[in-house]
């Protein structure tokens, strides 16, 4: 078995509101990434996704805050260490983001460069000025972004190329992690398709060790990452392959949302597209029970009163259900 | 820089046209106003003169003196000649002083009270802006209502609540003028003390005006900055918070610029006004007695300098500009 890259516990976070009130964004999530894999986030949009994004990087800003549970990277217990430790030690060079609007994620003021010498400076301020500089051209060589896009201000670049270059400055200090969520949203399909190669071209030469996709694009996710994780109202429903999650998911709420896919094939033209009735739980007050029991066609009683915990199906799958897988599929069957 | 040079060449060419624009309306304005300049200096100078014939002929001898007696079209031709020589013609109310004479004398006053006055408000408004902005909670509470206030009251309202207050009920500073009368302008520690003393209320009440607007300006820019795209990616790399706030209120300024490029008339305007109300030796108050005594070619002069000085501040504002926004040179690029 390969090394274990990400290991998050029990990880808790919320919101606090205005008016005080506490909203668990990230419920008690737990799951591992092994070294050299990527694993999806898909879900409906305000599951927590994004929420989930930010809370891994262990760097908490208000409204946002740490409740409990760990985040272990490659061995090391990032939560409950010190904020400007992880600022200085862990942020860009364990565990890197790429934000959702890269637009405008980069100073309108600023040459690239100048922004990646900041970046780098502020991890280690000895670092000469001539080698960040070969870095930053090794780097943008080798990821086939023109150099003189170094000395360029972010309004001079296109949303592509922008995206590309905030791709390139995450990964600059090889991080062990990456959290891409939803990188190629804003993109026109072919700055889509480089964006999606220039990430696995970072995991190839091995400038990111794993990584972690999030989009509600579940093609994209497809193509992209091994395994695929489902979540729902701040929690993880359903993990599993990529494979097994598109063609074959088992909990009812995998299966409404693959429902729900789009695809320009043969033949789907005429296949009709199911959606998910209702909308999701209000996270300031969750339901006691299942958290989906509102919305599943298949919801028992019991569902109501009693939450369950991911549970293991065999073949590495987990799922939240109070049916057993075989229960589900002859559900599914009688359709 | 080629984007550059391009909008220095707009920017110069622009400020050629107003600037034509402005003489072309200096020389006509007066010649539009009702009443007859030279019979007002015949009234006053001929007073014990009860010939008609010889009152005919000073009358035409001033017109021929002042060139009023030439078609219109030449007159304009000798007046640009005249102001391209530093000539303004003659004050009619201090005849024969030239006008050039009287106001080489006010300007220095106008220009070092106002230049220091409007730079030091600017500044100070945008760094109590800028503060409110990060600190928010009590401080930002606390300040924007005076912020308001201040920026609220017209000129001659705060400069005549500093009148009332700091010299007419606490006798702190002098009433009026540049200088303690009696004294003759020289290098003495006497003088040097005298002015300091009468240059207080003045200042302050142009700073005071000039705070309040720009105050609240930057604080509503810098929120708006400090919650961009580019601020959350910035900490998630890693970078300190010093830094970020550095990048925030530097792209905050850039409007600002603008935004004292746009209010500089208003503010030179307001600060004549505060020189009235102190009977300050600059241009306001040389302006003042022309308009009372009908000096026209004294009140153009003045109009003229001031416009030019506003049009030569907005130039250099614009100059500056381009060179700390690269957004403006990239657009002029794409054009």
């Amino acid at each position: 078995m390969s090394k274990i890259m990400l290991e998050v516990n029990g990880l808790t976070t919320k919101y606090i509101t205005r008016y005080n009130e506490s909203v668990y964004a990230v419920n008690d999530v737990s799951f591992q990434v092994e070294e050299g894999k990527s694993v999806g986030i898909a879900g409906e949009s305000g599951c927590g996704k994004s929420t989930l994004a930010l809370s891994l990087m262990g760097y908490y800003f208000p409204p946002l805050h740490y409740t409990k549970g760990d985040i272990i990277i490659d061995g090391r217990n990032i939560s409950g260490m010190d904020p400007d430790d992880v600022r200085k030690n862990i942020l860009g060079t364990e565990i890197a983001y790429i934000p959702q609007a890269a637009m405008n994620a980069l100073n309108p003021t600023r040459k690239v460069i100048r922004f990646i010498e900041d970046v780098i400076w502020a991890h280690d301020p000895k670092i000469s000025k001539k080698d960040i500089h070969d870095l930053a051209r090794e780097r943008f060589e080798t990821l086939n972004l023109p150099e003189d896009t170094l000395n360029k201000y972010p309004v001079e670049l296109s949303g592509g190329m922008k995206q590309r270059t905030v791709i390139s400055i995450s990964t600059i200090l090889s991080p062990k992690v990456l959290i891409a969520d939803e990188p190629s949203s804003a993109l026109d399909v072919t700055s889509q398709k480089m964006v999606i190669k220039m990430i696995h071209d970072l995991m190839e030469l091995g400038y990111i060790k794993s990584m972690i996709f999030i989009t509600h694009e579940l093609p994209l996710l497809y193509n992209v990452t091994d395994d695929i994780m489902v979540m729902y109202a701040g929690q993880i429903v359903e993990r599993g392959s990529a494979d097994q999650m598109i063609f074959d998911p088992i909990h009812p709420y995998s299966k409404g949302l693959m429902g729900s896919i789009l695809v320009p094939e043969d033949g789907t033209r005429d296949v009709k597209i199911t959606a998910i009735p209702g909308t999701p739980p209000n996270l300031k007050k969750p339901p006691d029970g299942c958290r989906f029991a509102e919305r599943c066609q298949y919801v028992k009683s019991q569902c109501r009163v009693q939450n369950m915990e991911l549970a293991g199906l065999g073949n590495g799958r987990t799922s939240r259900c109070m049916m057993s897988e075989e229960e589900l599929r002859e559900a599914y069957k009688n359709e | 820089m080629k984007g550059y040079g391009k909008y220095f060449t707009k920017k110069i060419i622009w400020f050629f046209i107003t600037l034509v624009a402005a003489i072309i309306l200096n020389f006509a304005l007066p010649r539009l106003m009702p009443g007859d300049p030279v019979a007002m200096i015949i009234s006053r100078v001929a007073q014990n003169i009860n010939d008609p014939a010889v009152l005919r002929q000073m009358y035409e001898s001033y017109m021929q003196r002042f060139g009023l007696d030439r078609p219109v079209i030449e007159q304009f031709f000798i007046y640009v000649g005249n102001l391209l020589q530093g000539d303004l013609g003659l004050s009619f109310s201090r005849y024969p002083r030239p006008v050039s004479d009287i106001i080489a004398h006010a300007l220095p006053w106008t220009i070092g009270l106002q230049l220091p006055a409007i730079l030091v408000g600017w500044t100070l408004g945008n760094v109590l802006g800028a503060l409110a902005a990060y600190i928010r909670k009590g401080f930002d509470k606390a300040l924007m209502p005076i912020m308001l206030f201040m920026g609220g009251i017209p000129a001659f309202g705060m400069a005549i609540i500093l009148l009332t207050v700091f010299s007419l009920n606490l006798g702190l500073f002098p009433i009026a003028g540049g200088f303690e009368q009696g004294l003759i302008p020289h290098m003495s520690w006497r003088f040097v003390f005298s002015i300091i003393q009468h240059y207080h209320l003045p200042f302050w009440s142009i700073v005071l005006i000039s705070i309040g607007g720009q105050a609240i300006g930057m604080r509503s820019m810098s929120i708006y900055e400090l919650n961009a795209d580019y601020v959350k990616y910035s900490r998630y790399m890693g970078i300190k918070d010093r830094k970020i706030v550095g990048y925030v209120f530097r792209n905050a300024m850039l409007p600002q610029v603008t935004g004292l490029a746009l209010s500089i008339g208003a503010m030179v305007g307001g600060a004549l006004v505060a020189e009235i109300i102190f009977s300050y030796p600059g241009l306001g108050t040389t302006l003042l007695q022309a308009i009372r005594e009908g000096d026209y070619p004294l009140l153009s002069g003045i109009a003229l300098i001031i416009t030019v000085m506003v049009l030569l501040a907005v130039f250099i504002l614009d100059v500056i500009y381009g060179l700390i926004d690269p957004r403006v040179r990239a657009a002029q690029y794409e054009e």
